[in-house]
């Protein structure tokens, strides 16, 4: 482990250079295994900046991954990291969290890992309102194991396990992670990056539970049987398809099918935090155990 | 203690290893009058294995709690016979007379069980519930009076322990009317209630 | 000075002597151990454990959590685990099954945690409430992939005791999962102990002393640095193979060191892990091996066989993985044939039978109507071998 031993203390001597995302990094991990024009190394550079602008300490913050393309993220980031296994990356989060709740808590997800195989920890997680940051990379499709159809596939949409259109619908996620009790819910792409790392940014100083939807791009497995071909007129696509929530708010249904609604869905502040309540409970109890 | 109370006390708690086993339905305190008989034996310095049926048995129909008290470390931990059986319920002494032995006892509520299964075994058939009625005015210290004259007629137990047992068991508020159901069981006389063996 | 077997002894009914149900007992040496994380889920006939563990571990500063499956509960200890504390999770077979892939996730990352599995007749929902060793091959098999397992069965409330703090301190020791079996019957027994056994687990391998003098032992064997996350090394956890910096390797000559690695911790330390017990020992003209509520079926059958001229040895195993190899094969040298009582259709006899066919005839008894096996039908098995052998 030694020749990786953290460097916070020096940079931060060397004042007067202004910390890139390198700083997040294990460059020396590099080439990732990311495709050509893949949108996730967009996402995750979105996330690292909005942790550069808090100053996110790299021994107090733990990123849990899944499995998938978009989990494999946590294995290029110099925090304290966990390549979990498919689907519960949230459980072990959750555990990590409770045990630690000082620990700044981030859980990077795909639409496979958290929307299908890991769906009842993401509601259960929602519900929990622990101190969370759920980025899901929706990519609408299983990248990794080659292109099958996931939830958010969409119908009508060709995946090598749904060669003749899929027939099911998709996740709203935003508004199921709403509706089982995230108390802030946002919505970004890998076009709009600023617009994504501020959601970002706004959902870790969160005190709760918090899931950002990231929509962004596969040109290798999706977009290979998708419309429109190609990482750049799948980014132009996202560009014209993204529209601001207060845009949104006077549209009707119709004009806005297929349109996805981007910005911050969803915060509320007045629910108990968990592992707030659980000190407090704690509290109770230690104190009627010493009267 | 009453004179007949002596005479029969130390009978079961003079043997090496004593297998009892409490059978009833659900909702009459039958787990609980074997856990207290455990917290008892143990109290008495006896090696104690206490075993229960769980599951549907439990639920609807049959109830029953196993005791094993031993002077000796207990290997196995289910009775292969009964020494003691305690039926509060006629399904109770039908389905596990056959496991007594002949040296055994079986006391039953003769105010549940009308026509008991004829044993080899020394047989007491005691109004459980009428006496509980009379002496607490509750259905509920039932169990607790029957545990008393299971330990006064059979000496399972030792008095000292079982009322510490039964105090440190039942729930808040109720010790005194427990221990007055307790202490009824304790008095009864073998001579009045003992029904022919087979 | 403060007992460090306080949770224990609140229980006690007066001074010297203890009453106390099996899964009660369980969750007490959890705490006594320093469990302070459990995550679970309920089931049959296990529950109790996690209800204990709900009352018990805010008094103590730890967590509590009901998830929403058993393979939440397991990644939940396993998150914790990784931040260094010692966490603990409990189920039935159903649940059990649930966590395999994640307790191979744990093997991986060198994550300690005890699994409690107290077994009840399956497949499936099966019989939920009756006792069964049905899962003894699930326990050393059940995740994927070439692994190591420590995997402890437990035969009275003084072992759920006992045992679960020696799982506590296996799992910290060999940084891995460690499975501890119990079925129906030891987890719903209430039974009595001598507070005094609570200490010291006095068996023929050697002493388990958990008494205070006890230390925290040290790792066996590092293939990376104890990863604790929200420590300055901020580490990488995988479950990738992976090398010495616990970052993924594709390299062949490293995975083959590393798995071999995780096998030899194990084995290399058989001698410390195999915790067994001999009665009669080289006395016997024919074995019992068993373990779990059978062991004490054989334990009652070693008296009844000697009443009945019937010279039995009877080898009482509280360890089952590692295999106790040599403890077996020295056993096999000593006897005309072994019997191997078990509620499963032979599952251990069949690696019992691999270890000792070259010296000894072994003979699997199974048993799965849902209740135990006597001592009397041990007895009765033993006399028509001992019968037969005699005759051929
Ligand atoms: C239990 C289990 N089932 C299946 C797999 C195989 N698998 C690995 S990644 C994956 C899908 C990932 O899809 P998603 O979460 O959308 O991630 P992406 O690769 O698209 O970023 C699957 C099915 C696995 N690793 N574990
Ligand atoms: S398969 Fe798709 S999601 Fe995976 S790296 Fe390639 S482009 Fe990205
Ligand atoms: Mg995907």
């Amino acid at each position: 482990m030694a020749e990786r031993e953290p460097n916070v203390a020096e940079e931060e001597s060397t004042v007067a250079e202004p910390r890139t995302i390198d700083h997040y990094l294990h460059t020396d991990r590099f080439p990732h295994i990311w495709c050509p024009g893949c949108g996730l190394g967009t996402v995750t550079a979105a996330f690292l900046r909005a942790a550069l602008e808090l100053g996110l300490e790299k021994e107090r913050t733990v990123v849990v991954g899944g499995i998938g393309c978009s989990s494999r993220a946590v294995g290029y980031l110099d925090f304290g990291t966990v390549h979990s296994i498919h689907g519960r990356a949230l459980a072990f989060a959750t555990g990590i969290k409770m045990a630690h709740p000082e620990f700044t808590v981030i859980v990077l997800t795909g639409d496979g890992d958290g929307a299908a195989i890991g769906g009842n920890h993401l509601i259960h997680a929602c519900r929990r309102n622990l101190d969370i940051t759920t980025i899901l990379f929706n990519n609408n499709v299983y990248g990794m194991t080659g292109g099958q159809a996931s939830p958010q596939t969409g119908m009508g949409g060709i995946a090598t396990t749904a060669p003749f259109g899929f027939d099911e619908p998709s996740f709203d996620l935003c508004r199921l992670a709403e509706a089982a009790g995230a108390t802030y819910v946002a919505r970004g792409t890998s076009y709009g990056v600023r617009q994504l790392q501020r959601l970002i940014r706004d959902g870790i100083t969160h005190p709760g539970f918090s899931f950002i939807e990231a929509v962004t791009q596969c040109p290798t497995e999706y977009g290979k049987r998708n419309p429109p071909k190609g990482p750049v007129q799948m980014l132009e696509n996202l560009k014209e398809k993204a529209i601001p929530r207060k845009k949104a708010e006077g549209m009707t249904p119709e004009e806005l099918e297929g349109r996805i609604v981007t910005g911050l869905l969803h915060r509320d502040e007045s629910v108990p935090e968990l592992t707030a309540s659980y000190a407090r409970m704690l509290e109770r109890v230690r104190g009627s155990a010493d009267e | 203690m009453s004179e007949a109370l002596t005479l029969t006390a130390g009978l079961l708690s003079s043997r090496e290893y004593v297998e009892v086993r409490f059978g009833g339905s659900g909702g009459q305190g039958v787990i609980l009058m074997g856990v207290i008989l455990a917290v008892a034996g143990t109290r008495d310095r006896r090696h104690v294995v206490q075993t229960q049926s769980y599951g549907p048995e439990a639920r609807g129909g049959y109830s029953r709690s196993d005791v094993v008290l031993a002077n000796a470390p207990i290997d196995y931990p289910q009775v292969q016979g009964l020494d003691l059986l305690v039926a509060l319920s006629a399904e109770a002494a039908a389905k596990y007379s056959d496991m007594l032995r002949r040296t055994g006892f079986l006391i039953f509520d003769s105010d549940e069980i009308s026509s008991p299964p004829l044993v080899e075994a020394t047989s007491y058939g005691i109004p459980f519930s009428r006496l509980a009625i009379e002496t607490t005015g509750r259905t509920q210290t039932t169990n607790i009076l029957a545990l008393g004259a299971v330990a006064g007629l059979t000496g399972v137990v030792s008095v000292a322990s079982l009322e510490k047992a039964v105090l440190s068991m039942v729930p808040k508020g109720t010790e005194e009317m427990n221990l007055n159901a307790l202490r009824r069981g304790l008095s009864l006389t073998p001579e009045e209630w003992r029904r022919p063996s087979a | 000075m403060e007992l460090w077997y306080t949770h224990l002894m609140r229980e006690s009914i007066d001074q010297d002597s203890l009453l106390v149900q099996g899964n009660r007992a369980c969750a007490l040496g959890a705490l006594d151990a320093g469990v302070r994380f459990f995550a679970g889920y309920p089931i049959t006939p296990s529950s109790e454990i996690m209800e204990v563990m709900a009352r018990e571990l805010p008094a103590v500063g730890g967590v509590f959590m009901q998830m929403e499956d058993e393979i939440a509960s397991i990644c939940a200890c396993i998150g914790a685990s990784l931040t260094g504390e010692v966490s603990m999770t409990a189920t039935s077979g159903p649940g059990f099954s649930l966590m395999q892939e994640a307790i191979g996730y744990a093997i991986m990352a060198e994550a300690p945690s005890v699994i409690v599995n107290v077994m009840r007749q399956g497949p499936s929902t099966g019989r939920p409430t009756t006792p069964s060793q049905g899962d003894v091959m699930q326990a050393r098999w059940g995740t994927h992939g070439d692994h190591p397992a420590i995997v402890l069965a437990a035969s009275n409330v003084a072992d759920m005791y006992r045992l679960t703090i020696a799982a506590v301190r296996f799992a910290q020791r060999f940084r891995m999962p460690v499975i501890l079996l119990a079925d129906e019957i030891v987890g719903h027994m209430r039974e009595s102990f001598s507070p005094e056994i609570a200490g010291r687990y006095r068996l023929t391998s050697g002493d388990f002393d958990f008494t205070e003098t006890y230390t925290h032992p040290e790792m066996v064997r590092e293939v990376h640095a104890p990863h604790e996350l929200g420590t300055l090394i901020h580490p990488h956890v995988t479950g990738l193979i992976h090398d010495e910096t616990g970052f993924p390797t594709n390299d062949p000559k490293k995975s083959e060191q590393f798995l071999r690695e995780l096998h030899d911790k194990v084995v290399h330390h058989r001698d410390e892990l195999c915790l067994y017990d001999v009665k009669n020992v080289g006395k016997g003209r024919v074995a019992v091996v068993a373990y779990g509520s059978c062991a004490r079926s054989a334990r009652a059958a070693l008296k009844l066989a000697e009443q009945e001229g019937i010279p039995v040895e009877v080898l009482h195993l509280y360890t089952l993985f590692p295999l106790p190899v040599e403890i077996i094969q020295e056993l096999a040298r000593r006897v005309e044939f072994i019997l191997i009582p078990e509620l499963n259709l032979g599952q251990y006899a069949r690696e019992v039978r691999r270890l000792a066919e070259n010296w000894t005839t072994v003979v699997s008894m199974g048993r799965v109507d849902g209740n135990l096996i006597t001592p009397r039908d041990i007895v009765d098995r033993l006399a028509e071998l001992v019968g037969k052998y005699e005759s051929s």
